[in-house]
């Protein structure tokens, strides 16, 4: 009788760990931003998204202009994830905060990027789209800032410029035709409350079941 | 005596109705057509194929067409989640819990996308009046071992959707030309812009999960499209969500068509003595290489049904070439050792002088 009960509670308590453990093995990075998600980037004080387009500045650089836009339905604010050049990071791999990565314009393939240009209305530094098909230079990598250890869906994070250090920003200055009532969206050297971005709509990738892969070589 | 055995006969086979009808929960695995122990990835391969060949829209003329769906759809829900297949093996249908169960058109709606579905032509054909929202094009990085074995890949689409909202917007507005008089024989043109009126929407954002599938064989830049899954548009259907399959550069493998081609590096003593070896495949399987006669360097070694599965007919696969070349001896030899090589080789000086660029 008692080995019976023993063995009886040494079940149920199987059975509990196992249940348990289901629930946490489930590693769902459904919370997180992973390698490879097409995502739109709110900036959270001024309540844009991220948004490119096939128009040019029309000073500074000349390269294709990025600005803040008001409305949720533009396929043009959408932006793929991606890891350095020469190193792709693994597609569905939740990103570390402190990881550089390139943000991918994706209907122009044109690089998120910043160099020693001024703004056209703040004359703060110019943020541009640069390259071909995915490719561009070493100043399209950005370091995601964040707490925690992974960047989370639904944080508010900075995103640093490798380069030349400054932070992907917002101050509200809107520009006239053709791309009236969209936000400038510049470097700023400064870290505050204009800098904050988090993940809105899009098509976050889950990571796969491992097959047999080869080692890096 | 007749009528004790009919009766007999009778009541058998009403037993064996009665255990059939005990019985008759369904079985999912034969629905699906997978062995009991097929793996989550092989279930829901199975689903996909048998979700397009099954779908009621697809037989219009079975009238058990809407039934046959129905089972598929509770065969996947059941099987492809853990606890409830776990449930399933061990007491069947009837042992399942009343859980949640998902309807069927969100399952294939998960594989295939949202806005009803189309067999055979482009719904640009029906649809040139309603506007549509913009698609969107994902690049999905693939690995060659993925395109070899097969894989879902899970997708989490947050995106707007236009609900109703209280009150009324203006829509379908286009510029008309109107004519006003201003006095006796003197009219004036202008372009006004007209609206109508519509139910007021706004846009709420909502999630579900996709199931991406890369088929074996799956080639560069093929898409996968999600019907409606893309970006809302205000006064029509929504855009379409497509994958488009970027296959990477493999570091053993290369790919050409369904072929796959691979060097190896051997000893000059290996390439004149002979040797064996195994290359281990991108499902972690070994090709076995013997070799007694002499390789030289370049030559070539054809390995059929080791390349990768044909898209349109994953029974048929291409080949596996391995190309060879050799690695020389790193330190110089000696004069006995010369002499040695000499005897043993017993080839005679060459020293043949040519143009091997232009092929003479």
């Amino acid at each position: 009788m008692e080995l019976i009960r023993a063995v009886h509670g040494f079940v149920r308590s199987l059975l509990f760990l196992l249940l348990w453990s289901n629930c946490e093995g489930r590693e769902s990075e459904l919370n997180y931003v992973t390698c490879g998600s097409l995502v739109k980037l709110l900036n959270t004080r001024h309540n844009v998204r991220l948004h490119s387009h096939d128009v040019k500045y029309g000073s500074g650089s000349g390269q294709q202009s990025v600005t803040g836009v008001e409305n949720a339905d533009d396929a043009n604010s959408y932006w793929q994830i991606r890891g350095k050049p020469n190193r792709p990071c693994q597609r569905g791999a939740a990103i570390k905060c402190g990881q550089a990565i390139r943000i991918t314009h994706m209907k122009t393939g044109r690089n998120l990027h910043t160099h020693h240009f001024s703004s056209p209305l703040s004359n703060n530094q110019e943020v541009s789209a640069f390259g071909e098909n995915g490719e561009g230079d070493d100043l399209d990598l950005w370091t995601v800032q964040c707490e925690g250890v992974h960047w989370e869906r639904d944080e508010a994070v900075r995103f640093k410029h490798v380069g030349t250090d400054v932070f992907l920003s917002v101050t509200g200055e809107q520009y006239g035709h053709p791309i009236r009532g969209q936000r400038e969206v510049h470097g700023m050297s400064s870290s505050n409350q204009h800098n904050w971005w988090r993940t809105m709509e899009g098509v976050f990738i889950q990571p796969s079941q491992e097959l047999i892969r080869h080692d890096e070589l | 005596m007749a009528t004790r055995g009919m009766n007999l006969r009778n009541v058998c086979c009403l037993l064996l109705y009665v255990i059939t009808a005990v019985l008759a929960g369904r079985d999912f695995y034969k629905i699906l057509g997978v062995s009991k122990s097929a793996s989550v990835r092989d279930i829901k391969k199975a689903y996909r194929k048998l979700a397009l060949q099954l779908h009621p829209d697809r037989n219009p003329d079975d009238p058990k067409a809407q039934d046959k769906f129905a089972d598929l759809g509770a065969a996947y829900e059941v099987l492809s989640d853990e606890e409830k297949r776990k449930q399933y093996d061990a007491y069947g249908e009837d042992g399942l819990k009343e859980g949640h169960h998902s309807s069927h058109n969100d399952i294939f709606s998960s594989f295939f996308g949202d806005f009803g579905f189309m067999f055979g032509g482009n719904r640009q054909q029906q649809d040139r009046n309603i506007p549509r929202g913009n698609d969107i094009i994902l690049d999905l990085e693939v690995t060659l071992e993925e395109v070899y074995s097969g894989n879902f890949v899970e997708v989490v689409r947050n995106k707007p959707v236009a609900k109703e909202a209280p009150g009324k917007r203006k829509c379908n507005c286009r510029q008309e030309m109107r004519t006003t008089q201003l006095g006796p024989g003197r009219f004036q043109m202008t372009q006004e812009t007209v609206c109508d009126e519509c139910p007021n929407v706004k846009l709420v954002n909502e999630e579900r999960t996709l199931e991406v599938e890369i088929e074996q064989g799956v080639r560069d830049e093929m898409e996968y499209p999600f019907i409606g899954e893309g970006e809302p548009h205000i006064d029509g259907e929504p855009g379409d969500l497509r994958f488009r399959i970027k296959v990477l550069k493999h570091p053993v493998f290369e790919r050409r068509g369904d072929d796959l081609y691979t060097n190896v590096t051997i000893s000059l003593v290996e390439a004149l003595v002979g040797f064996e070896m195994d290359i281990i495949h991108l499902d972690g399987h070994k090709v076995h290489i013997v070799r007694d006669k002499i390789t030289k360097p370049g030559a070539r070694m054809w390995k059929k049904g080791e390349g990768l599965p044909n898209f349109d007919n994953i029974n048929i696969r291409g080949s596996l070439i391995i190309t060879f070349d050799v690695e020389f001896p790193q330190t110089q030899l000696d004069e006995q050792q010369k002499d040695g090589l000499r005897s043993l080789l017993k080839q005679g000086s060459v020293q043949k002088v040519y143009n091997g660029l232009q092929g003479y």
